[in-house]
């Protein structure tokens, strides 16, 4: 196949994880639009390795996506953690009025 | 176009579909549900890219424990169940840059791979990924499972409530501020906007 | 030859060491310096008698120069410091010594007890050093700085009692009477050596001077324009009209003062410089015949100030200012050594009259005769000195002011006879002027000696160092004459003694030619040499010749003799009718109805000096020069102040607070204003943030894309 398939459906993961990560108000959406986009990059990733590179004995792109799955659990969990903080803080995860930082 | 292709490009429209929907969904639960099949989709997307240990992997890590740690989380921060705005004041300004984007990083993808012909998928067996993993990326690996413990550890102590504190949440002086709130979700205005309010038991969604 | 000439140095420096040395330590002496005033002077005297001597012996000697150069200007322009002995400074050396060394004698007795006593002796020899540094030099700066010191000492002098406001304003009008005068001096001397520049290094020397003139080198416009200027200088030193007007004032000094400085030699410098460039003199009819008539003016008008006095020291003041009269017209007249003689004689008993005045006053305690009366018993030795001085200034045939004045007189007939009108001015008026002389010295001492006493005072003779210098001046005014009398030998005389190489014996003027008729009465020409012209009336002769400056031994002139004897016998008479008894009821002199009153009025020239003169600079100009100078001068001072203040404070208005200030506040305000503006990007709106950046992201990665 084409690696272009693959790659656009990629890109247009990605770009509705954008859209996700500016346009949404809960705080946990927000996390969720970026799990979207790390996943978006593990089709990348994966397309590169199989489609490109299949004879690389290290399977450099499939093992970064691993790692990636990997790391994203773990961002997932410290960011709902963090989420949680927000929430006792606060009693609401709605980012738009976590605006302390503003002018 | 090969039997190959045609699967792909409906487990494709199934993920795309789905991720859509999961960025404008108004019902927060939904949105957290077609999260679900968005990964589920991702995961057949690996199995036709022949990236079979990945797929599996991605439905025991993504789908089985992500998508239980974005319920819990949207439960128990009290995300309303039911239909609500939930789009920020910045919808415009996500249109357009996730539009661009897409725009500009299509036409490149096209433009650098778009006359590469087709190419045969074959991904490693198991046995060569494991082999891999602990032969070029051992390092990494074992540096992941620290980052792993780290993250947990990481976790506890930022959810861990203060030493004192009973299990009670949302006892805190909310602090003034103006809110943009949507007029049609008054009737779910959070009680706990009132300056100490009563004990967290009684809430409702 | 002459080995004291090199040394008439000493003879000037030595009063400068004593005035010196007298200022120094004079207060701690016994004598309280009047001791070394009389020593230095008594060397001086001496050491000037060896010249004179020498002088006179060997007389018409070569003068000798000695001077020190200085040209500071490297080559071109040499000045001079030094002494030009010959006849003439002989003579002047004499005379300025020997007055100078009886004043001294005479005030360590008269001025006893009075106040700053060591202050007037270093003044006395410190006159005596400037007199002689004028008659000795050998060039006209030289001379200008010792006629300006003389001016000096005369001013110091006679405001020597400045308690009293009017001796300040006596030495103050002095003052500026001379220093009118002294502005002509140093523009004639200016114009002569203007006129030498572009033949010597030395434009100021007076040997090349004379030199010069004699030798018609000098331009008409030069010898006129000079010698008339110096001629100024001379009208107000020597007392002319009408600058005399500070002369009978000047008579608030002391009386050794008037005596030394304003009878015998001060007064005649003047008359000293005329003589030293009579060469220059000589070439210019017009400056002779302006010389001539200030002097025939001065002789007589002056001479008859003298009868309204009743100050004894001012009669005698006005007879110096008529006598000066005299000599100046001698020199106008081609008298060159009449002048020079009379300068001489007078010098010596116009000293004994004011030193015998000085005695006189001593001892009535007054100035005026009015006060006096009977003296001749009380102070004889004073009244006998003082009777032949008197005679003397009167001209009473064989004491030496005979001698002298029909010098002069016979001059004057000399030149009327070569043909100009001011010989005959000077002979004529002479004689008058001497009737007058007479009759105001006889009614002088008439209320003086005889009479009764009139003064509150009992007189008694002065002391001997008082009639001590009164006695060798009585001796003097009469031996003095007869250096130049029929009774002199053809060499040496006086004429031979102040003749020069220049002014010798074919010595002529260059504007005077003899015509060929002569009067009967009057000669035409003095010939020098020739032997002399029998005695009786001088023959006329038809001679053609030049006019010559030396006139040779005079002969006895009987019709002048008689003259004389007749205005003597008479003006005497006429005083013994008036005062011989003391004095009258009414004194004729002041009933003499409008004269009086123009003679008391002193012509009205102190009026007009005081009206329009000193009015007018006193309370106009020097209003006007303090209008300009502190409304002018200071409100432009203070104007430039203003402005600059004005022109500060605006700056820093304007400048500093408006601009400067304004355009770092403005820098800060637009900071501020572009905070204020910029700071919402700043939201607090983390969504916000992450849209820009990918925002961002794509414009980078087109711009990527693009350059590839």
């Amino acid at each position: 196949m084409s690696p272009v398939g693959p790659l656009l459906l990629a890109t247009f993961l990605f770009c509705a994880g954008v859209y996700g990560v500016i346009a949404r108000r809960n705080a946990v959406l927000v996390l969720l639009s970026v799990e979207l986009m790390l996943n978006a990059v593990n089709i990348n990733l994966v397309t590169f390795q199989n489609l490109l590179f299949p004879d690389d004995p290290a399977v450099t792109g499939q093992m970064f996506a691993l790692f990636i799955i990997g790391v994203a659990a773990a961002e997932v969990g410290v960011g709902l953690a963090i989420v949680f903080n927000m929430f006792r803080n606060r009693a609401s995860v709605d980012v738009d009025d976590a605006d302390l930082m503003r002018w | 176009m090969t039997g190959h292709d045609v699967v792909f490009v409906v487990v494709g429209l199934v993920t795309a579909g789905a991720a859509v929907l999961t960025v404008t969904s108004k019902n927060l639960m939904h949105a957290a549900l077609y999260f679900a099949v968005t990964l589920g989709g991702m995961a057949g997307v690996f199995l036709t890219l022949a990236a079979d240990f990945l797929a599996l992997v991605q439905i025991v890590v993504y789908v089985g424990a992500v998508t239980v740690l974005f319920l819990f989380g949207l439960m128990l921060t009290r995300a309303p169940i039911g239909r609500e705005a939930l789009d920020g004041q910045n919808r415009g300004l996500g249109m357009a840059v996730s539009g661009g984007l897409f725009v500009v990083l299509s036409t490149l993808v096209i433009g650098a791979f778009g006359g590469q012909g087709t190419a045969e998928v074959s991904g490693p067996g198991i046995r060569d990924f494991g082999i891999a993993i602990f032969a070029d990326w051992v390092l990494p690996f074992e540096v992941l499972s620290m980052l792993l413990l780290a993250a947990l550890i990481g976790a506890i102590v930022l959810a861990r409530r203060e030493s004192g504190e009973s299990g009670e949440e949302s006892t805190v002086t909310r602090i003034e501020l103006s809110v943009d709130r949507d007029p049609d979700t008054a009737e779910h205005e959070q009680p706990a906007l009132t300056a100490g309010a009563g004990s967290s038991g009684e809430e409702h969604p | 030859m002459e080995p004291l000439l090199d040394y008439a140095w000493v003879v000037v420096v030595l009063p400068l060491l004593s005035a010196v040395l007298i200022t120094a330590f004079g207060k701690q002496l016994p004598g309280k310096g009047s001791e070394l005033g009389i020593a230095s002077l008594a060397i001086s005297w001496l050491l000037a008698l060896g010249i004179a001597w020498e002088t006179f012996v060997n007389s018409p000697i070569e003068p000798v120069e000695r001077a020190i150069d200085w040209s500071p200007l490297g080559g071109g322009f040499i000045f001079e410091l030094g002494i030009l002995v010959d006849g003439l400074t002989a003579v002047m050396l004499l005379l300025v010594t020997t007055v100078s060394f009886m004043v001294h004698i005479y005030s360590r007795e008269y001025m006893r007890g009075e106040v700053r006593f060591t202050y007037f002796f270093a003044m006395l020899s410190l006159f005596t050093f400037s007199m002689l540094l004028l008659v000795v030099s050998n060039n006209l700066l030289q001379a200008v700085i010792g006629w300006e010191l003389v001016g000096l000492c005369s001013y110091l002098l006679i405001g020597f009692y400045w308690e009293g406001k009017s001796n300040q304003d006596a030495g103050n009008k002095a003052f500026m009477t001379t220093k009118f005068g002294d502005v002509g001096l140093i523009v004639g001397v200016i114009v002569l050596s203007a006129g030498m520049f572009s033949m010597t290094d030395t434009p100021f020397n007076i040997l090349q001077i004379n030199e010069a003139a004699a030798a018609g080198q000098l331009s008409t416009t030069t010898v006129v324009l000079g010698m008339l200027m110096i001629f100024l200088g001379c009208v107000s030193k020597s007392g002319q009209m009408p600058l005399h007007v500070w002369l009978p004032d000047a008579m608030a000094g002391p009386t050794p003062v008037s005596a030394l400085i304003h009878a015998a030699t001060m007064v005649t410098a003047g008359v000293f410089l005329l003589a030293r460039l009579f060469p220059v003199v000589a070439q210019s009819q017009a400056v002779m015949a302006t010389i001539a008539i200030f002097g025939v003016i001065t002789l007589f008008f002056g001479g008859l100030l003298a009868l309204v006095q009743d100050d004894l020291k001012k009669i005698l003041a006005y007879s110096t200012i008529s006598q000066l009269g005299y000599m100046v017209a001698a020199i106008g007249v081609g008298g060159y050594t009449a002048s020079v003689f009379h300068l001489f004689t007078h010098g010596f008993f116009k000293a004994l009259l004011f030193l015998g005045a000085g005695s006189l006053i001593h001892a009535v305690h007054s100035n005026n005769i009015s006060d006096m009366g009977g003296l001749a018993r009380a102070m004889p030795h004073t009244f006998w000195t003082f009777i032949v001085g008197s005679l003397a200034l009167a001209g009473f045939p064989l004491t030496a002011g005979f001698f002298s004045k029909d010098e002069i007189l016979i001059a004057g007939d000399l030149w009327a006879g070569a043909g100009f009108v001011t010989g005959s001015l000077v002979y004529w008026v002479g004689l008058a002027a001497a009737f007058v002389t007479t009759f105001y010295m006889a009614r002088a001492c008439f209320l003086i000696f005889a009479g009764e006493n009139r003064s509150h005072h009992a007189p008694h003779e002065s002391g001997k160092l008082i009639l001590a210098p009164l006695m060798v001046l009585a001796v003097l005014s009469v031996a003095s004459g007869y250096l130049l009398s029929p009774f002199s030998p053809e060499q040496p005389n006086f004429e031979t003694w102040t003749a020069t190489p220049i002014l010798d014996e074919e010595a002529s003027y260059p504007f005077a030619q003899e015509s060929g008729e002569a009067d009967a009465e009057h000669s035409a020409v003095g010939v020098v040499g020739d032997g002399v012209l029998a005695s009786g009336t001088v023959m006329a002769a038809e001679k053609e010749g030049p006019v010559k400056v030396l006139h040779g031994v005079p002969t006895w002139h009987p019709d002048l003799l008689a003259m004389v004897l007749v205005l003597f016998s008479l003006a005497v008479f006429l005083a013994y009718r008036f005062y011989g008894k003391g004095l009258p009821e009414r004194d004729p002199t002041l009933s003499m109805g409008r004269f009086t009153d123009v003679l008391v009025a002193k012509y009205g020239f102190d009026d007009f000096g005081y009206r329009y003169i000193v009015v007018p600079v006193r309370d106009r100009l020097s209003a006007a020069a303090s209008y300009s100078s502190n409304v002018l001068i200071d409100g432009v001072v203070a104007g430039v102040g203003r402005a600059t203040k004005n022109a500060a404070t605006t700056t820093y208005r304007v400048v500093d607070q408006q601009v400067i200030d304004g355009s770092i506040n403005g820098a800060a305000f637009s900071a501020a204003w572009w905070s204020e503006k910029l700071k919402r990007i700043q939201s607090g709106d983390v969504q916000r943030y992450a849209g820009v950046l990918v925002a961002g992201t794509i414009v980078l990665v087109l711009a990527f894309a693009a350059a590839r």
